[in-house]
């Protein structure tokens, strides 16, 4: 038992647990025929059968029940507020098998040239809203008011210690469903992480019907002919917002250090988190000529790789690896597609630029509050 | 004439009841079920006919409808635990113990917290399966960014609900929160460009005039701020989202209802 | 089809006014196309400016102009109170103040965390002050050193009063790369 924790403390580092992720997402959820190809050999589509629902479930809930007799796991799980995140775990991996579950099936129809599972004869196979419709309304809504009213009578409503502004709780973690938000604030300053990325995401989701301009697949679940843009939704919507809530939830602990799930939240745990400036790195550490005074000349590499970022590699990229992409969506759709893309991508690559070199910012001109 | 009417007939055959529900007596024959939904301004948020997969559990996972009905439970909850709720840094605290402890049935609070809960939850399902299911395909491109404003209007009504109680959670929530105001390139006294808004030594972007001033009504989080974000929390996105929800219902019928394969 | 376009065209009513009508309109009194146009740009001017009037005073409407402060300013005791390289957190609770006493002297540092407003802790062990929100930390001196927090904390004015006793006055603030803690009122020296 011991050991089998100490193996999932292990597992959770960010660094494995983020790039084992990384890794095998887009096997799972392969975006291009080649990543198809893989995706088969190595069964991945396995994963949408019935059976392995069960196993998965079976897994998870084992999970749940043992980690649960782990008084460090319970802590965390049981905190009233994290209760929905259980929930929520479980309700992710459900609704995103049953989609796929559906998507599989119907690809299999198509394949085989029969109409989809939704295909209907209209206006023959209409139904009438009253009563098809309404008495599941009706059974829904007595249903699910006596689900709100059991947990409500069972588990009473959170409420901290009375606000105390010279004691910040420790540590001091947002509900559950922004702590993705608070994750990215680790990482870059608050201008980036509270107000430019919320609104580039804000901005993304309602761009979608825009960009995706692939007709297939309106009105019934599929995979095979919008693996595209389904990756990275997926990606977007189970990685960098699902998962991030996970792990601020179970694995940040006091000082906002890193806790594996079953380890004691000791809040001495001493981490050495000196971070340093790209600037830093190139006049101090390789140049040795300590930092210029003049900001311009102190922050010009950083600067350099930001522009090439955003404005060199969309165009380079458009020219090679993403070639048919850009045929398909045109300039103005890909435009925008890259840049909310490369600007998402900014945050994994500045979670493992900060976990391996400490590094802090790429540009860093806190006399005017400019730190990227 | 001869035949004798049970009660319940003739009262569903009376004036009072048939001046109510118009057609009379349970509905059976197609002609009086059509007229039901559409006699009925609740029911006529439905069309008379849909496609048989949209009443499918499996299709719509009944997402948005529960969303909706949340947001229903929340409103009357709501409204009930203004009745308590006193929004002054002296009685929040208390009066929210004793919403549990002193009024009857004190489970409201708690229906009000996990409804939110729910709600955010459901929410984001409901998008998770619209576009699983290809659903922002035009036509439907415009209700989907309805829908994305309803996501982000679900959340801010969250944010500014748990500040209410002003426990450590709230406090440190909306110091954190409001300093990220104060970060805003420009209009925030601490946002990259604010020192660029100024002439000589005169700073016209500073923490007596900048956003986070405005949003917590003064330099410092106190009961102005515990104010504001009641009136927000029971009256200002509360009138929002309505708004936004009636456009989003009215878009899904004038889209074509529930979407279908073509 | 054109036995319907025949009937349309036989319904439509005169386009016309009666001749007897035509005759009385006042040739000089006519509005001009073009003065036409510059009424109507006034119109849409004044409306947009009204418009852009009334929403100015309701975003106005949101700055109060009588504010509600706690005290800034303190008295915080006699030099002597202070040990020389101890943080005191006596002041931490009601003022947001860590008054820190070095070998040359007495600063008072803000508790408020430079990322997004927390409050650190002082952790003696180790020397730093961490804040509990996203894990900056800071040396004694203020000076930031992980996480995220941009820039280092910021000191408050510190003064002797005449009866020797110290005042802060956190009104005025200084701030290390703005090269503001040279500033004499920055440090007290003892
Ligand atoms: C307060 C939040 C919301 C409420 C109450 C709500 C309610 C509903 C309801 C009742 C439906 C009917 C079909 C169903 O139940 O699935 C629906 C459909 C739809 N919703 Fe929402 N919704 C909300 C948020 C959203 C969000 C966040 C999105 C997407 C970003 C969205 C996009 C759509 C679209 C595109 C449809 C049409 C689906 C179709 O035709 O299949 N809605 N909504
Ligand atoms: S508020 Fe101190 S680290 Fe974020």
């Amino acid at each position: 038992m011991e050991a089998f924790k100490h193996l999932i403390d292990t597992l959770s580092k960010p660094t494995i647990l983020v790039s084992f992720t990384f890794i095998i997402f887009f096997f799972v959820f392969p975006p291009t025929d080649w990543f198809e190809k893989w995706h088969k050999k190595l069964k991945f589509d396995g994963l949408w059968s019935v059976k392995s629902f069960w196993i998965i479930t079976a897994l998870l809930v084992g999970f749940f029940v043992t980690g649960l007799s782990d008084p460090d796991f319970r802590s965390i799980m049981l905190k009233p507020d994290n209760v929905p995140i259980a929930g929520l775990i479980f309700l992710v991996f459900f609704f995103t098998w049953l989609s796929m579950h559906q998507a599989y099936n119907n690809d299999k129809l198509i394949d085989a040239g029969k109409p989809v599972d939704e295909q209907y004869d209209a206006p023959n196979d209409k139904v009438l809203v009253w009563p098809d419709l309404v008495y599941i309304e009706l059974i829904t809504i007595i249903l699910f008011s006596a689900f709100m009213l059991v947990w409500s009578i069972g588990l009473p409503a959170p409420l901290e210690e009375p606000a105390n502004p010279s004691e910040s709780p420790n540590p001091a973690k947002a509900p559950w469903y922004f702590l993705g938000l608070q994750e990215m604030l680790v990482y870059f300053d608050p201008w980036m992480a509270g107000v430019v990325l919320p609104s580039l995401i804000i901005v993304g989701l309602m761009a979608i019907p825009y960009l995706d301009n692939n007709k297939e697949g309106s009105g019934y679940y599929s995979f095979k002919n919008r693996k595209l843009s389904i990756a990275i939704f997926m990606f977007g919507w189970l990685v960098l917002w699902n998962l991030l809530i996970v792990i601020g939830t179970v694995l940040r602990g006091p000082n906002w250090n890193f806790f594996g799930p079953f380890e004691f939240w000791d809040s001495h745990k001493i981490e050495a988190l000196t971070n340093i400036n790209l600037s830093e790195f190139v006049y101090v550490k390789w140049l040795s000529t300590g930092l210029p005074g003049n900001i311009l000349i102190r922050e010009i590499w950083g600067m350099i790789l930001l522009l090439g970022y955003f404005m060199i590699l969309p165009p380079l990229l458009a020219k090679t690896w993403l070639k048919n992409l850009f045929e398909r969506l045109g300039v103005a759709r890909y435009s925008l597609f890259i840049v909310l893309i490369l600007a998402a991508l900014t945050l994994p690559i500045k979670m493992y630029l900060r976990w391996m070199f400490n590094l802090k910012y790429i540009i860093s001109i806190p006399e005017y509050f400019f730190n990227f | 004439m001869s035949e004798k009417k049970g009660l319940l007939k003739r009262l569903a055959e009376g004036q009072v009841w048939t001046s109510i529900f118009r057609g009379g007596g349970v509905p059976k024959s197609r002609r009086q079920r059509m007229m039901v939904v559409l006699n009925s301004v609740f029911l006529h948020l439905h069309p008379v006919r849909l496609p048989k997969h949209a009443v499918k559990l499996k299709f719509t996972w009944c997402m948005g409808g529960l969303s909706f009905f949340l947001f229903l439970i929340l409103t009357i909850s709501g409204i009930l635990l203004m009745f308590y709720y006193r929004p002054t840094i002296e009685y929040a605290y208390t009066d929210i113990i004793d919403l549990a402890e002193q009024v009857p049935f004190g489970i409201m609070r708690e229906i009000h917290r996990w409804g939110a809960h729910a709600m955010v939850i459901t929410v984001w399902l409901h998008m998770f399966r619209v576009f699983m299911t290809g659903s922002y395909k035009p036509p439907r491109e415009f209700n989907w960014a309805i829908g994305v404003i309803l996501l982000l209007l679900t959340l801010l009504l969250s944010f500014t609900g748990y500040l209410l109680p002003w426990d450590q959670l709230a406090i440190w929530a909306i110091t954190v929160g409001s300093n990220m105001a104060r970060a805003t390139p420009f209009i925030g006294s601490e946002g990259p460009g604010a020192a660029l808004l100024a002439i000589g030594d005169i700073n016209f972007v500073t923490m007596a005039s900048d956003i986070r001033f405005a949003l917590i009504g003064g330099r410092f989080l106190g009961e102005a701020t515990l104010l504001r974000f009641y009136v927000l929390h029971c009256i200002g996105l509360p009138f929002i989202i309505m708004i936004f929800m009636a456009v989003h219902f009215w878009r899904i019928r004038k889209d074509g209802g529930i979407s279908t394969p073509v | 089809m054109p036995e319907a376009k025949e009937k349309k065209s036989v319904t439509v009513p005169p386009a016309s006014p009666p001749p007897a009508a035509l005759g009385k309109i006042d040739e000089g009194s006519q509005v001009s196309r073009r003065s036409f146009f510059s009424w109507l740009s006034i119109g849409w001017i004044a409306f947009v400016a009204a418009t852009g009037g009334f929403f100015t005073m309701m975003l106005r409407f949101f700055f109060p102009n009588v504010l509600f402060e706690p005290v800034q300013t303190f008295r915080a005791g006699y030099p002597e109170d202070y040990q020389a390289g101890e943080v005191d957190l006596r002041w931490k609770g009601k003022y947001g103040t860590w008054i820190v006493r070095d070998g040359e002297g007495i600063y008072a540092l803000s508790t408020v965390c430079t990322h997004l407003g927390c409050t650190p802790n002082w952790l003696a062990a180790e020397q730093k002050f961490k804040c509990p929100c996203h894990g900056s930390g800071f040396r004694k001196t203020g000076i930031n050193f992980e996480g995220p927090a941009p820039r280092p904390l910021e000191r408050f004015r510190i003064v002797l009063a005449d009866d020797g006793q110290i005042i802060v006055d956190k009104t005025k603030k200084f701030q290390q790369e703005k090269g503001q803690w040279g500033d004499p009122e920055a440090f007290l020296k003892v």
